[in-house]
């Protein structure tokens, strides 16, 4: 039996904040990012024999370290210590850095990209290099090494579980999930990293398969530029980081490789194309998209200690076409106290009573399907003068109105489903009492800074295609354009956003994608 | 609101409205970058208690104050609090620290003060009653950058406090401890063959 422990401790492993002189390193294939894109891709790759290098901003965490405490893990876990925002602030970014990704801290919600959103990509994109039958063999192949499976309505936990029925009720599609576990003990700190591993991440899957065949990788090492000579790229320059990733050791690292695969995922991706000078004429960093998100608490009589059991067990459908208007989805939000505490309005007596409340609230959230109207373009990454990214997002006109609109939707299920009581999570909260009032809700103030919305669900700003005049990668195999031995392969290369959670849609993407390029030469 | 902020604002904010605010926000973080420096310490103390990350002494003295009347809950304390933010904002890129420092600038800064509000008295030297109405002047404000600011300034302590386990029984929130001490260290647990050759064990 092949062990976690001891491939992490594997000779292979290179811990950035710990060396001494500075890393020279050598591959015929160098991959920055280990996350859903950068980890499938590595695993293909050092099987089929090639020379790996994977480099990994953030920590190599394990079980180990996953105590279930929010302290420990979210400042560790996530990009910029989980203070990520756009650049008005109008939206919370939550973005994973460490070995796996954002795969070790989502809710492990596991979709196939639709159908009709790769039908889209086809017509409106210019997204030829495959077909919707190229990509199920890959699922499928996915599927079996994460244990993605259905979970049964049985298992669902109070808070998924009243989404579920009040949709039900309504007469609204709804559906359980898929989720990439296996013996999972229903403890509910996904969020936090698996404390079992029973969540099949990249971290306890991809990461080890690509090591176990020869893949090295230097963790706490921030790509800084990729460094041309002539037509190619010829190396990879960063910065290696301490042990808790605050701050530069004083060491550099320098990977030369024949084959650069850039997986650092939607927002850092396009930043690194960027630092390097590679802005594709303005589109690196454009069209980058959130599914941003906004939710409503909702009080029963029956606890629902939300977090307890899996996060994420069921979500509806069945207004993601809209036609002009923005779609969404609707799925439950676990709560911990911290993360809870910055969503539940308002500060002092009124926050502490609405805290108190948790363990009879069930949080439900609106997902927004941005990137398929005219007037819904995404935002655009930039630099800082640090070099680090910046988000600029609009949230639109024709956003603000499907928030308006899904708000009430989601106090429907939540009354449908036996609420006594629901709340917006205004600043000001709209409180409903025993039935929806939408005056109520169209009067709230929805502008910036009086209601919360965030993404846990970052895409685009590197898009595909075939067109070097709208697309920065072409679809056959995500190649650069211009510079033939590039590759981006992650979520930032979707046109679009997905309409569902990414994570499945990107493993199955890179799985296509580096099994092409590992057969091509 | 007061005659300043209805001269800035409009009555609905387009995306314009709000990059140009956003402008406005920069140049108001300058000032309260400036600010912190203008003023003696208050009387009311809020010494850091342990060396500092990512504030500064007067920066951290603000935030006390702030912690106060955000964080009102049982057993809540402003120190503790501010040392947790100060520990979150260590792992946030320097230009955030900088901003939010300059934010707590702003907060104290009695210029800054007078405008919005016409209150000379720095923020950690005003009551408490008088702390909420300057919270709520940010809270309410029709500009984004003043509530952005305020919103940050809320989650901040607000986190800082609840992800503390003396918070949690308030909540009925008791967390498992040592789950990790039975981890999965296979990592084929759950693949088609792996369950095939479980089951071939179990058979023989």
């Amino acid at each position: 039996m092949r062990s976690l422990k001891t491939i992490r401790a594997g000779a292979g492993v290179l811990d950035g904040s710990a060396q001494a002189a500075d890393v020279t390193l050598d591959a015929d294939i160098c991959i920055i990012g280990t996350g859903a894109g950068g980890a499938v891709a590595a695993s293909i790759f050092a099987r089929s024999g090639k020379t790996v290098v994977l480099l990994e901003e953030g920590g190599y965490y394990t079980s180990a370290d996953f105590t279930a405490r929010e302290r420990d893990t979210e400042p560790r876990l996530y990009q910029e210590g989980m203070t990520r925002t756009t650049k008005d602030a109008g939206i919370s970014v939550l973005q994973g850095k460490a070995v796996g990704g954002t795969t070790v801290v989502n809710w492990t919600t596991s979709f196939r990209t639709p159908e009709d959103v790769v039908d889209h990509w086809h017509k409106k994109h210019a997204v030829g290099g495959f077909a919707y039958a190229d990509l199920i063999p890959h699922y499928e192949a996915i599927e079996r090494r994460l244990a993605i499976a259905k979970v049964p309505y049985d298992s669902l936990n109070a808070n998924n579980r009243t989404l579920y029925d009040g949709c039900k009720k309504l007469g609204w599609e709804v559906d359980t999930l898929r989720r990439n576990v296996f013996g999972c003990l229903q403890s509910g700190f996904c969020h936090l990293g698996c404390p079992v591993n029973a969540k099949r991440s990249m971290l306890v899957t991809m990461i080890p398969d690509a090591l176990d065949a020869g893949a090295r990788l230097l963790f706490r090492a921030r790509a800084d530029k990729l460094e041309r000579a002539g037509g190619a790229i010829a190396r990879v320059r960063g910065t290696l980081l301490d042990a808790e990733g605050r701050s530069a050791t004083g060491k550099s690292f320098t990977v030369t490789a024949r084959r650069f695969i850039v997986s650092g995922g939607a927002i850092n991706s396009p930043a690194l194309l960027l630092r390097s000078g590679l802005d594709s004429g303005g589109l690196v960093g454009a069209r980058t998209f959130l599914h941003p998100v906004i939710g409503s608490s909702a009080l029963y009589d029956e606890p629902i200690e939300p977090q307890r059991g899996a996060p994420q067990s069921a979500a509806s459908h069945h207004f993601a076409h809209r036609g002009d208007e923005m779609g969404f989805f609707l799925e439950a939000a676990p709560w911990y106290p911290g993360l809870a505490s910055t969503a539940a309005p308002g500060y002092g007596s009124s926050h502490a009573d609405f805290m108190r409340q948790v363990a009879h609230t069930a949080t439900h959230i609106a997902i927004g399907i941005d990137g398929f109207h005219d007037d819904l373009p995404g935002g655009r990454v930039t630099l800082r003068s640090s070099g680090a990214p910046l988000l600029d997002y609009a949230i639109t006109p024709k956003m603000w109105s499907a928030f308006r609109f899904a708000q009430k939707r989601l106090a429907e299920a939540q009354f449908a489903s036996g609420a006594r009581k629901v709340m917006t999570l205004h600043e000001r909260p709209v409180v409903l009492e025993g039935k929806l009032d939408e005056a109520a809700i169209d009067a709230a103030r929805w502008e910036i800074g009086c209601v919360p919305v965030f993404t846990a669900h970052q895409m685009g700003g590197c898009p595909m295609g075939d067109d070097p005049a709208v697309s920065v990668v072409r679809s056959s195999d995500l190649r650069h354009h211009t510079i033939e031995n590039l590759h981006v392969i992650d979520g930032s290369v979707f046109p679009t956003s997905l309409g569902v959670n990414p994570q499945e849609s990107i493993y199955g993407l890179s799985h296509l994608m580096a099994s092409r390029i590992a057969a091509s030469k | 609101m007061s005659s300043v902020e209805s001269k800035v604002a409009a009555p609905t904010t387009s995306r314009r409205r709000v990059l140009k605010l956003g402008l406005a926000g920069g140049a108001l973080l300058l000032l309260g970058g400036s600010g912190l420096a203008l003023y003696p310490p208050s009387r009311a103390g809020g010494a850091p208690t342990a060396p500092l990350l990512a504030l500064d002494g007067r920066a951290f003295q603000v935030l006390v104050a702030v912690a106060a009347r955000i964080v009102t809950a049982a057993g809540a304390d402003p120190v503790a609090i501010a040392h947790g933010v100060d520990r979150a904002l260590s792992y946030a890129l320097a230009e955030t620290q900088s901003d939010v420092r300059a934010l707590l600038g702003l907060f104290e800064n009695a210029l800054a003060g007078f405008v919005f509000d016409l209150r000379l008295t720095p923020f950690t030297r005003l009551s408490p009653s008088a702390q909420d109405a300057a919270l709520e002047s940010w809270r309410t404000s029709r500009l984004v950058v003043r509530r952005t600011g305020y919103q940050a300034l809320r989650k901040l302590c607000l986190a800082s406090f609840y992800v503390q386990e003396s918070s949690w029984p308030e909540l009925r929130y008791a967390p498992p401890s040592g789950l990790n001490a039975a981890a999965y260290d296979d990592p084929e647990i759950g693949t088609p063959e792996w369950i095939e050759a479980q089951n071939k064990v179990r058979g023989s």
